[in-house]
């Protein structure tokens, strides 16, 4: 079952173009949704939460097209984002009386027990909330409507290293009873190696994949070695890779295949998801 | 759609006192000088609300938090068409009972009579403007509907003399036959109800 399924979805802006994207996000699983800037994922969420149109192809949320069934839909997802479009003159303790009639499944006491242990003030106007602070409220409100599908914008790039982790517990007990889902994309990508199930990579527009998190983390490898073993052939086996005047640094997507072709003369190890985006972003181009 | 009502409620609560200011403002700028006063205040001071509502759903591209929340966007924009509505009411039967108060205490002032046509006649140019406006407002992005709002002011402001001397002279030319107010009526409802589709239309197709 999936919480998320897209067909052949495109976005075409002037400059940028979120090309021919399919993918499916488990139910029950966190999906981590990584990238360098600019790469499509804030688009992609926002054609995931009916902001934006896409041009071409389709979206089903917890089985439906969101024009079909738009207010079901909102009825069971809760979106935290960066960026917060909350009417800034009003206190939280109002904007929770405008927004708790909505929600058929609202509940006054979670969202209070939240917003205890957040730290917020119902007193408090949105305008004087920090970044960290607004994230905080609108995690609070997306948590107290028992909603089955999470969507998170950088929902950690404005928090402090000891809510995050507190924030990665509260993700991570939500998925235990494995109905609920969760989409969160983020530049923190640490936050992802520690909860994430699912990893998906975008990369100027395009999906690169879409896939178990492990999986992905073995079939890669960072290969570190002298400048005598680059040559055309081994350089078409990294999908990007870093040269400095005493050896070279690259990812390899296949890590059996790099085994074989640098053996013994090489140092292999594991990358790290930060890893992915960075040699992916800057390509084979890049000398340090 | 009661809740949608409900937060344009919450969201203008501080400034709710703009409204009845509006009504002072307009009432001692037009009552001693115009004959058409009963028209411009209530106009204005619904004109004035509806604009107030709108923008505060754009200072902080609120939009997009509005549609997050489990409403469609066609919902979103009932609510405005309604509670338009409900401003022309509120606006031009305030100015009615302004005039009327007026006419009791101050009538060295000379106002005339006003009747239920002359609140239908306010009602629908009301609407008339917010066929116009609404759809407009939705079309554009946050700057765009700041441009908007600052433009329609400017124009009823302007237009206020012409369209005076308009209605003045549709009354002396015999214009105001049963027929010719039933005709009108019926053009600026069908013109409501266009604008209310088209707006739905630009709204539910909008990138945010």
């Amino acid at each position: 079952m999936n919480a998320i399924e897209l067909r052949n979805v495109t976005k075409t802006y002037p400059l940028f173009k979120v090309d021919n994207i399919s993918l499916d996000v488990k139910q029950g699983y966190i999906t981590g949704l990584i990238g360098p800037n600019g790469a499509g994922k804030s688009t992609l969420i926002k054609m995931i939460i009916g902001l934006i149109y896409p041009d071409t192809g389709s979206i089903k949320t917890l089985g439906s097209e969101m024009h079909n069934q738009e207010v079901n839909i909102k009825q069971r997802i809760g979106i935290v984002s960066d960026d917060c479009f909350y009417y800034e003159h009003l206190t939280i303790r109002e904007m929770r009386r405008m927004i708790a009639p909505f929600y058929k499944k609202w509940d006054d006491k979670t969202f209070n027990t939240y917003l205890e242990q957040f730290e917020l003030s119902p007193r408090k106007k949105i305008r004087d909330l920090s970044k960290g602070m607004k994230i905080k409220f609108s995690l609070a409100v997306a948590l107290s409507h028992d909603a089955e599908l999470l969507i998170m914008d950088e929902p950690t790039s404005g928090l402090d290293p000891v809510f995050r982790r507190e924030l990665l517990d509260l993700l991570a007990d939500m998925i235990q009873d494995e109905t609920k889902s969760i989409i969160f994309s983020t530049h923190i990508t640490t936050d992802l190696e520690r909860i994430a199930d699912y990893i998906m990579f975008m990369n100027q527009g395009k999906l690169i994949f879409n896939e178990v998190k492990d999986d992905v983390l073995e079939r890669y490898t960072i290969v570190k070695g002298d400048m005598d073993l680059l040559d055309s052939d081994t350089r078409s086996q990294f999908v990007g890779i870093r040269e400095t005047a005493v050896g070279f640094e690259g990812l390899a997507d296949n890590r059996a295949e790099a085994e074989r072709l640098f053996g013994n003369y090489a140092l292999l190890h594991r990358p790290s998801l930060e890893d992915l985006i960075y040699y992916s972003a800057k390509g084979g181009r890049n000398h340090a | 759609m009661l809740n949608l009502l409900r937060k344009d409620f919450i969201a203008l609560r501080s400034s709710l006192w703009v409204i009845p200011f509006y009504l002072v403002v307009f009432s001692f700028a037009f009552i001693p000088q115009s004959e058409m006063s009963m028209y411009f205040v209530g106009i204005y001071t619904a004109f004035g609300s509806m604009i107030l509502a709108t923008t505060i759903d754009i200072k902080n591209y609120n939009h997009n938090f509005l549609v997050t929340l489990p409403v469609s966007r066609k919902n979103i924009v009932q609510a405005k068409y309604l509670s338009a509505i409900l401003y022309a009411l509120f606006g031009v039967l305030a100015s009615y009972g302004i005039h009327s108060l007026v006419n009791i205490n101050y009538p060295e002032l000379n106002k005339p009579d006003y009747s239920v046509m002359d609140i239908l006649i306010s009602l629908g140019m009301v609407l008339v403007l917010v066929s116009i406006y609404l759809p407009l407002f939705y079309a554009f992005s946050k700057k765009g509907a700041g441009i908007i709002n600052m433009v329609f002011m400017i124009v009823l402001i302007i237009m206020a003399q012409p369209a005076a001397f308009l209605i003045s002279k549709a009354g002396e030319n015999g214009m105001g036959s049963a027929s010719v107010y039933v005709f009108v009526s019926v053009c600026i409802l069908l013109l409501f109800i266009a604008s209310y589709f088209v707006t739905v239309r630009l709204f539910a197709r909008k990138d945010l």
